[in-house]
């Protein structure tokens, strides 16, 4: 019956009216339907009732109802066991995920709790007729799933918060399902039920000319385990392009770079429009992941009168002719150190 | 004098341990960092070391399956072995041996990011408690390298339920190995010369001797972090959570010291590489409360941030006197120099989401935000000297109307002599967003997106000496009046009426708005077009536009009709205007804008030249492409490859021209049977900077600012290409023959950068009488080069059921050349400019590590 709520035509604020008005009664049909269908070694009869008196469903699981599936409008659930008949190596690896931890708790708790039919939806068509693709919901590329069903369906349980603005989203635009990177079938990853085993290798499924400029001389420290991708950008879409965390690409910088907030007393213009004008996020060939070398990084914006616009040659080096402290080692920040901006009264050049 | 901030942070953490024993908190991907902790060792905290269950995925199919794009699910790790405990199961892992490097261990490349340490080492801990009745889990992990480089956490949780997680973590970041420093009292605010050196009275040569005679050390910046958070469930729909982490920097970095020019006056001025300390720590809260309902999603968040520096400055000695450019004249001895540290500074962020489902499929989302960064920190005095600086005319040093470029330090060394004693610093931000997305059939989505930003500055900061009646500050710590008359940085109307000097603080206010229309239509099945054009106004303050609009029109096709094939390409248009460019608006931040300022005899001169677009604010031309395609050949096999390029053309006569991007990669995935991985990449790419400058020709004192004219004449302008181009490459496999594993990797990168130069005529060089190039007019900066091989080899053994032993090695070779640093292996004391940093080198290291991995 939710199924049918879902697909249903009529406009969404009418049938979710009438799918909380009848969600107890499709609770109570439910679970009686599985109690029917679960072989005897499952938690049945007295038993889930006497289980029912001691725990309560966690309140994550506790709304877990069988998935619609579109295209099996008339399959039922059969239960976890049911299941498991097929596919026990699968079962065999699930059972150490925090889903199958969660699920199997609130099963025990309140038996109308599916476990596999949660994201897998009714499975009666898939077991009468298992090599018809879509009679179950599945999140692989030969499911015969639709993406937006995959999608709505782990956003059943986990649609708000980080994921709020999923939807528009450019990797919800580019036909991403959560299973493109997630695969909670076993642990692959330490943590987050990643497809790969780290969320940077997740990632780089897609985005590999990123991760390889993580290879370059100065980087962030992601090759090292040191952070990831998802400190900087949230992958579940945001409001601050590129798939940032913060309102602003400093905010982002300013979370691992609070001394670099300020507000100085003699500011630097481009330092706070954007980082970016002078430093490549992920890795640069250049020290500490200048757009490019010094000189000729600020001379892109300075030629005012005196020393900031000379042209300079390999002469200019300690190896050259003239050796000059506007190219060698630090170049220009030898003197103008404090280039993010100083506190200094004596620093609007920003030599203090 | 020395300020040395007292840290209210430690006062602080009590009661923020104790706030977060009772707010409910967590990062995740929408707030906050602190996503991941791992090591060098082991990026991904232990599960590249999963031994893959020979049974495969499943009974029914062979092989892996394949996400939604195409990509290979990887094989699932064989089912930990359990031990009961009541009612609890528990499995985990332990590794523990030992590594040994050898070669050039000490590299500042080898050891940016990982403090290898010979010796032993805790691979890994991950031990895992679950209680199937009610899902309670608890899980510690930890693995330490070295007291610099180490992890610890713990968490306590009921899935679905709650969640308490708590870390420690080290992480070290080396930033020069080969340092070598004439000051002593490195990591402290307070660098001294050692003797034979004397402040303003030592000679080159004596410095020299000592930066030679100086050893070679490692400058490093620690991090320590500590960090709580927790999140729970309230009820089916609301959730809270809250985070706090404490860091602390410490170490020291080269930094710089001013001390003027030295290349136009030989054995004058001072450039000095100084070794700045760091020591400071950050707060960081955040917490929020989120509703997901069916209609309905809300989402409240508070995060703020608070930093902490226990230095307001640091000071260092020269070792250097100056001397006056006017004959006769006595310049006054300066031993001192300072630098500021970051203010301490604090920043709040409230944060409200509004969502609704509407009809037609369709939801609508608000956002507002409102946020504050602020300093008040005490502010150091212009100057750190006794008693005077400047210059004495005729050899006098004595202070009064007959020395008019002599300065008494009383007068500007204390913060008597600023217009305020604290800095009182603010800026406000506020945004709003709101974007809406329809999807009226199967086949259509809309969508569009509307957000204002801003930022407000409050206060500003006048340069003024209420004990002198100057305005302006003190130039290089004195040294630039002490070498030239009249340039020490100061405005006075009555006796310096013409001097031209930085007086005002730049507030920087802005605006953003930001619009955006798009839809996306699903032509069939398999394919599916998109467009969106986007728009952006941005409203600078006191910036050379009062407004820049970017119009941008991105195309995109996402394909899938052949089985074998997932193709997602796009195409973005883009243009960037604005209104009139001011190519000096920062006047009012000068003397000139103050009452009673003279033009100097022959007008004032221009500050830069007409014709610059400073890249941020000039008008552009872009094209941007992007194609992603997952190729799947066999059942066992992937390809995966991209290409990329964005082009950029910037309408600016001085200042950047061209920025071009591109890349293309390919990546092959070969799983021929469960247990056995093998992959292959090599990837490419290039960037290619075009700029152009023009020298000024009359020496600082021009008042013509267009190119063209007599003192930006166009035989000063000159061109520059700065090109880098890198290659990449790469292999790994891993293997299993019964129960031993074979795993190796190699990784490769190719980089190189030139920068290319050419000029209109001689007078564009710094030195014209020593051009050199390629060619007439031309010539190269010799390359830059970083080439690194870094391969892995290792083999795992099995010793008893549960007991296993890891043997392994890594081989890092690197070469590396940055121009900046040629000949600073031969002397880092150059006339009056000192290095401290020898710049990256070329290592060959190796490591050796023994790990016994103990199934727990």
């Amino acid at each position: 019956m939710t199924t049918a709520l879902r697909s249903s035509l009529l406009p969404l604020l009418t049938a979710v009216s009438l799918w909380l008005a009848s969600a107890s009664a499709q609770a109570q049909q439910s679970r009686d339907a599985l109690a029917r269908t679960l072989p005897s070694s499952t938690l049945t009869g007295e038993e889930v009732q006497a289980s029912r008196t001691r725990l309560l469903a966690a309140p994550g699981f506790a709304r877990a109802r069988v998935a619609g599936n579109p295209q099996a409008p008339d399959a039922h659930a059969i239960g976890e066991g049911s299941c498991i008949a097929c596919h026990q190596l699968e079962a065999d690896h699930f059972t150490h995920t925090l889903h199958a931890l969660g699920l199997h708790a609130a099963n025990k708790a309140d038996a109308s709790i599916p476990v596999c039919e949660t994201c897998h939806g009714p499975g009666s068509a898939h077991a009468q007729s298992p090599q018809t693709p879509g009679l179950i919901i599945g999140f692989t590329k030969a499911s015969g799933t639709p993406v937006e069903v995959q999608t709505r369906t782990c956003l059943a349980c986990h649609k708000g918060g980080p994921r709020d603005h999923w939807s528009g989203s450019v990797h919800q635009r580019n036909d991403l399902s959560c299973s493109d990177c997630h695969n909670p079938m076993a642990n692959f990853s330490a943590e987050g039920l990643l497809a790969k085993a780290s969320i940077n290798d997740t990632c780089a499924q897609c985005h590999k000319d990123i991760r390889i400029q993580f290879n370059r001389r100065s980087h962030m420290p992601l090759p090292e385990g040191q952070m990831s991708c998802v400190d900087c950008h949230n992958p579940h879409g945001s409001i601050t392009s590129p798939l940032l965390k913060t309102n602003t690409v400093n905010e982002t910088c300013y979370q691992c770079h609070a001394e670099k907030r300020g507000p100085f007393l003699f500011e630097h213009a481009p330092v706070r429009e954007s980082c970016l004008n002078c430093h490549t996020p992920h890795g640069s060939n250049q020290n500490t992941l200048l757009v490019a070398p010094i000189p000729f990084l600020c001379q892109q914006c300075h030629t005012g009168q005196r020393h900031p616009n000379d042209l300079h040659t390999a002469q200019s080096l300690a190896t050259g002719a003239h050796p000059d402290e506007r190219v060698m080692g630090r170049g220009c920040l030898t003197c103008h150190a404090n280039i993010h901006g100083s506190n200094a009264p004596s620093g609007p050049r920003f030599h203090e | 004098m020395h300020a040395q901030r007292r840290s209210t942070l430690l006062c602080r953490l009590p009661l923020a341990l104790a706030l977060a024993a009772i707010l409910p908190a967590h990062a995740d991907s929408g707030i906050g960092v602190d996503t991941w902790r791992a090591n060098k060792l082991d990026p991904t905290a232990g599960a590249q070391q999963y031994t893959p269950d020979a049974r495969g995925t499943s009974w029914l199919i062979a092989g892996q399956r394949r996400s939604p794009t195409g990509n290979p699910y990887m094989c699932p790790a064989e089912p930990p072995a359990l031990d009961e405990f009541g009612s609890w199961i528990g499995y985990g892992v332990l590794q523990v041996g030992a590594i040994a490097t050898s070669g050039d261990d000490r590299n500042a490349l080898w050891m940016r990011y990982a403090d290898w340490d010979s010796g032993p080492i805790l691979g890994l801990l991950d031990y895992t408690w679950q209680r199937p009745s009610d899902g309670t889990y608890a899980n510690v992990r930890a693995s330490r390298i070295s007291a610099d480089d180490q992890y610890y956490q713990a968490v306590f949780g009921r899935a679905g339920a709650y969640k308490i997680q708590a870390f420690l973590r080290d992480q070290p970041n080396v930033v020069s190995a080969n340092a070598r420093s004439i000051w002593n009292g490195i990591g402290s605010d307070r660098l001294t010369l050692p003797a034979p050196l004397v402040p303003a009275g030592s000679s080159v040569a004596d410095v020299a001797a000592v930066s030679a005679a100086a050893g070679e050390r490692t400058l490093s910046v620690k991090r320590s972090k500590q960090g709580l958070g927790f999140n729970m469930f309230l009820s089916p729909r609301w959730t809270a959570y809250a985070n706090l982490s404490d860091e602390q920097r410490k170490g020291a970095r080269p930094y710089g010291g001013a001390f003027f020019f030295n290349f136009p006056f030989p054995a004058n001025g001072g450039a000095l590489e100084t070794v700045k300390p760091i020591d400071d720590h950050t707060l960081n809260l955040n917490g929020g409360l989120r509703y997901a309902g069916s209609i309905w999603r809300m989402d409240f968040s508070y995060s703020g941030s608070f930093y902490r520096d226990r230095y307001t400055r640091y000071t260092f000695q020269m070792p250097y006197a100056l001397w006056a450019v006017v004959p006769g004249s006595a310049a006054a001895p300066l031993t001192t120099g300072q630098m500021a540290m970051e203010p301490d500074n604090d920043y709040h962020n409230l944060k409200a989401t509004l969502t609704r489902t509407l009809p037609l499929n369709g939801e609508i989302s608000l956002t507002a935000s409102a946020g504050r960064m602020s300093q008040d920190d005490t502010l150091i005095a212009p100057i750190d000297c006794t008693g005077v600086f400047g210059i004495g005319l005729g050899g006098n040093l004595n202070p009064g109307p007959a020395n008019p470029f002599l300065y008494r330090c009383s007068d500007w060394n204390t913060p008597a002599a600023l217009s305020r004693r604290s800095a009182d610093m603010r800026i406000d931000t506020s945004l709003l967003d709101a974007r809406i997305s329809l999807q009226p059939s199967s086949d259509i989505s809309l969508r569009g997106g509307l957000r204002f930003n801003r930022d407000d500055y409050r206060n500003g900061y006048l340069a003024y000496n209420p004990l002198t009646g100057d305005y302006g500050y003190i130039a290089e710590n004195g040294s630039q009046g002490s070498i030239v008359p009249g340039e020490v940085g100061l405005f006075n109307p009555i006796t310096a009426p013409s001097n031209i000097t930085r007086v005002r603080s730049l507030p920087l206010d802005l605006q953003t708005i930001d619009a955006n229309l798009g839809a996306d239509w699903k032509l069939d099945t398999k394919n599916t077009l998109g467009a969106t054009f986007a728009f952006n106004r941005y409203e600078p303050t006191h910036r050379e536009r009062r407004r820049i609009d970017d119009n941008s029109l991105k195309l995109t096709w996402i394909n899938r009709s052949l089985d074998w094939l997932t193709l997602r390409a796009n195409y973005t248009w883009k243009k960037s205007n604005g209104d009139r460019y001011e190519f000096d608006p920062y006047e009012f931040t000068y003397s000139i804008d103050l009452p009673g300022y003279v033009p100097p005899a022959g007008g004032t001169p221009s500050h830069t030249v007409e014709a610059m677009r400073k890249y941020d604010m000039s008008s552009r031309d872009g094209h941007k492409i992007d194609v992603m395609a997952t190729i799947m050949p066999r059942e066992d096999m992937s390809l995966s490859a991209s290409l990329r390029g964005d082009w950029n053309s910037y309408d600016a006569p001085i200042g950047r021209q061209d920025y071009q991007t591109s890349s293309a990669t390919l990546q092959w995935d070969w799983q021929p049977r469960d247990g056995t991985n093998i992959s292959a990449y090599a990837a490419w790419d290039r960037s290619q900077l075009r700029l152009s400058n023009v020298q000024d020709q009359q020496n600082g004192a021009g008042v013509d600012p267009y190119l063209g004219g007599p003192n930006y004449a166009l035989s000063g302008q000159w061109w520059l290409r700065d090109k880098q181009r890198n290659f990449y490459g790469g292999a790994t496999l891993d293997h299993r023959i019964g129960r031993v594993r074979i795993d190796a990797s190699w990784n490769y990168t190719n980089a190189r950068g030139l920068d290319l130069y050419t000029y209109a005529g001689s007078s564009a060089l710094a030195y014209p009488a020593s051009v050199t190039g390629t060619g007439p007019g031309g010539g190269q900066f010799p390359a830059m080069t970083y080439r690194v091989n870094a391969l892995t080899i290792g083999v795992t053994l099995p010793l008893a059921e549960r007991l296993s032993l890891r043997v392994f090695d890594y081989y890092e070779r690197g070469r590396v050349s940055d121009w900046h640093y040629l000949g600073f292996d031969a002397a880092r004391v150059i006339d009056h400019r000192v290095y401290t940093d020898g710049g990256p080198i070329s290592y060959n290291a190796n490591l050796v590590g023994v790990l016994l991995n103990v199934q727990l």
